[in-house]
């Protein structure tokens, strides 16, 4: 996305200013009216259908809500109260910040690496770049049933640790031979986030990869003839040229993270098993809305999920400074 | 990107293991849908005389506007359901293939007896649950459904079931035949009806009978079995247990403790006599000689069974079918839940019933099929299929049910008798598993955190 709008925007920005002539009052006007035309039906879809649904689900917030009949009984703040006390909830919270701290870097990290790995003049480049997204085309449910059955007790991965002999490594971390990865609720949320981390770093290897490709091989020979080494090449040049792409995957990655339902839901139901191990907001929500038909409860859970990453995103625009003006 | 696949986790419980509180009763769905019956259901109208209802399917034509008599119909209704005519759909969930079989065994069964309702049968897949909590929030149910015991008392109290008591009393249907334990499970506060008994099950003990010649009659004579038993015959544990009450209550109740009072007034599992009953249950998983399906790398215990993982398991009528088309090489056999510190022979058992939508259009005839479904002759073809008992005393035992039959004499409702039952099962089952990952085996927090959730239950 950042590569298409500096490319069209700098056209855009350039020459058809130049090129407009004087404009009369009434030629304005049409033109003004031209333009809110063409936006007004964009405008109105995203009016009802994302400011007036938030809205809605605040009124419902505040209320029962049957599932039938709509409406029951005003409760005001008190969905909201009865969710802060509710330990299941904080819980939702801790995993969804635990597994937004740890898995949004690593999968940047991963993904950043795979592009720099895949932008190289490489024999069988695009089949390496083919490999590496793979996964991210995969439905999640799939790929999470197929890691389901990896992580088992008697799965792949602890029958292939077995055989070559790296049991001890795991031993000496507290890990028993046959360790229940996802079945266990100190290992479950950590082995989702590898899940994730794997079959997400394709997408951003792809997002980065775009980047890397807008950065003028200009700059790369002028370091070149400053005699930079390699790392500090990609330390001083790829790295904070890459800072709009940053900037972007930062944002998808953590909506997404705190966003994590389907692979939280597979792999450990609608319960979050084991021990709440994989409770998410989500699926908190999921939950409540329709396991228990308490609607007006789990539309209290929305808002709170809504006012959390509204301000995670701000947060992230500050610490990425001011919007850069090539974003 | 997450979104998109939403819908597809709902296809997926099935390989979720979501088999493991027990197929017969709980939603997990496993394929097999589209089963050769719906041509059967079409044609067999002229085949009317075969029908058992026939005798009074022969009288009633005339009768039709004096239906408001019961007496002469014998109460099954049918005189009443034989006015009765269009179409009707019914949804349920499908553990097995076996259950849809059975299914349009006894759906084809009504289309010879009443040929002028045309049931519309549509599997649920995945979370029946919530599908249905969709259907009920778009208004757009199908007439006729199953209801879990689980959560019946919710969606009776948010008013998603029509109460029945009007169409029993005009088609006259006698639902006395019932077992009292599976009826009241679906009558509101109200005191009305809101569901008919499709069938129960009970838990029982499933033993492989090549490693168990005489199966335990006491928790005592369990462990001892259990402890000869643990380290050979590659077994990787003697027992499976599930880490939650959907079997727990079974062992709880064996050991002389309860979770709530008679009346629903006060909770019973902090009690001296609950918390040694669960930590016993904890203390085989302690001792080595239980462990749960997850740790065996098996989605449910009845699998661990047949992988021969372990030589005993608690389970209901469901295993059958799921052993002979699986395993069908394991020999295993059935004996009654042993008996504990009680003393006296107790189970638990699971029911599930036929309800009416409240937005149901076709609402004569969602009752007509039930007065088949839930009467003899329905009943005695469901459950000729093998996956569950009958709820009525009227209907005869199928063929080897007879341990899991002689059960629901005694047992006790395993689910549906409280409200809030599946919040508190939830309680249970995450500090269960807890403790058991932390390797602590304390019962204390279990049931401390377990009463916590039984009293916000009964205080709403």
């Amino acid at each position: 996305m950042t590569a298409a709008t500096s490319a069209t925007g700098q056209p855009a920005g350039g020459t058809p200013a130049a090129a407009s002539p004087v404009t009369t009052g009434s030629e304005k006007r049409a033109e003004m009216l031209a333009g809110y035309a063409l936006i007004v039906v964009p405008m109105l879809l995203f009016l009802v259908l994302n400011i007036g649904s938030v809205l809605y689900e605040v009124f419902v917030s505040l209320w029962k809500w049957n599932v039938r009949t709509g409406p029951q009984q005003f409760r005001g703040i008190q969905n909201y109260q009865t969710l802060f006390a509710d330990d299941i909830f904080w819980r939702a919270v801790q995993n969804t910040v635990y597994y937004a701290v740890i898995w949004v870097p690593l999968t940047m990290a991963l993904g950043l690496f795979l592009a720099v790995i895949v932008n190289q003049k490489l024999r069988g480049q695009a089949f390496f770049r083919a490999a590496y997204y793979f996964p991210a085309i995969a439905s999640s449910v799939a790929i999470t049933i197929l890691w389901i059955f990896i992580m088992s007790p008697e799965g792949l991965f602890n029958t292939v640790r077995g055989a070559i002999g790296i049991n001890p490594l795991f031993a000496a971390l507290g890990f028993s031979a046959n360790q229940n990865w996802i079945g266990d609720e100190r290992t479950a949320l950590n082995t989702v986030i590898i899940l994730n981390a794997w079959t997400t770093s394709g997408t951003f290897m792809l997002f980065y990869l775009a980047s890397l490709q807008t950065i003028s091989g200009e700059v790369y020979e002028a370091a070149a003839l400053d005699g930079a080494s390699w790392w500090q090449t990609f330390r001083r040049i790829t790295f904070p040229l890459l800072r709009p792409a940053h900037y972007f995957v930062a944002t998808v990655a953590l909506i997404g993270a705190l966003q994590l339902f389907d692979q939280a839901y597979v792999a450990g139901g609608v319960g979050g098993d084991p021990n709440n191990a994989l409770m998410t907001v989500v699926l908190y929500l999921f939950n409540a809305a329709v396991s228990q038909a308490n609607f007006g409860y789990a539309a209290a859970v929305g808002v709170v999920l809504f006012a959390i990453i509204f301000t995670a995103t701000l947060v992230q625009r500050r610490l990425f400074g001011s919007t850069p003006s090539w974003l | 990107m997450m979104r998109r696949t939403l819908v597809g986790a709902f296809l997926v419980l099935a390989l979720a293991g979501a088999c493991s509180s027990g197929s017969g009763t709980s939603p997990s769905p496993a394929g097999g849908g589209a089963s050769p019956a719906e041509s059967s259901a079409a044609s067999p109208a002229e085949s009317m005389a075969a029908s058992p209802a026939e005798s009074m399917a022969a009288s009633p034509a005339e009768s039709a506007g004096a239906s408001g008599g019961t007496g002469a119909t014998g109460g099954d209704g049918s005189a009443w359901a034989q006015t009765i005519s269009g179409n009707a759909t019914l949804s349920g969930w499908q553990a097995s293939p076996d259950e849809g079989k059975a299914l349009q065994n006894a759906l084809s069964g009504f289309a010879t007896a009443y040929p002028n309702i045309k049931v519309d049968y549509k599997e649920v897949p995945g979370d029946y649950r919530t599908v249905m909590q969709t259907k009920f929030a778009a208004q757009d149910v199908p007439d006729i459904f199953y209801v879990n015991a689980d959560y019946a008392k919710e969606w009776i109290d948010q008013g998603l079931l029509e109460p029945l008591d009007d169409y029993i009393s005009k088609s006259g249907f006698d639902t006395s035949q019932f077992f009292p334990g599976a009826a009241s499970i679906f009558k509101g506060q109200d005191g009305k009806t809101y569901g008919l008994p499709k069938d129960t099950n009970t838990i029982a003990l499933a033993y492989n009978s090549d490693l168990v010649s005489t199966p335990p009659k006491t928790l005592d004579e369990l462990v001892q079995m259990a402890t000869s038993l643990k380290g050979k015959n590659g077994l990787k544990a003697p027992m499976c247990f599930n880490p939650g009450l959907d079997r727990g209550l079974a062992f709880l109740y064996a050991n002389g403790g309860s979770v709530v009072s008679d009346d629903l007034s006060q909770e019973q599992i902090d009690t001296d006599a609950s918390k040694t009953a669960v930590q016993w249950y904890m203390d085989q998983f302690k001792n080595g000689l239980a462990m749960t399906a997850s740790d065996l790398g098996s989605s449910w215990c009845g699998e661990a069974l047949g992988k021969k993982q372990v030589a005993m398991v608690f389970e209901g009528g469901w295993l059958d079918p799921f052993m002979t088309s699986t395993y069908p090489d394991v020999k295993y056999a059935w004996a009654e839940m042993p008996t504990g510190t009680s003393g006296s022979p107790v189970t638990i058992s699971f029911t599930v019933s036929y309800s009416i939508g409240a937005d149901s259009k076709n609402k004569d005839q969602a009752f007509a099929v039930m007065t088949y479904l839930t009467g003899k002759d329905g009943m005695t073809k469901w459950t000729e299929g093998g996956v569950a008992l009958p709820s009525r005393q009227d209907v005869a035992i199928p063929k080897g049910k007879d341990v899991l039959a002689a059960g629901s004499a005694y047992a006790k409702p395993g689910s549906g008798f409280m409200p809030g039952w599946v919040d508190v099962q939830k309680a249970f089952q995450d500090e269960f598993t807890s403790q058991l990952q932390k390797k602590t085996f304390d019962a204390g927090p279990v049931v401390e955190k377990t009463a916590a959730a039984v009293t916000k239950a009964i205080s709403q």
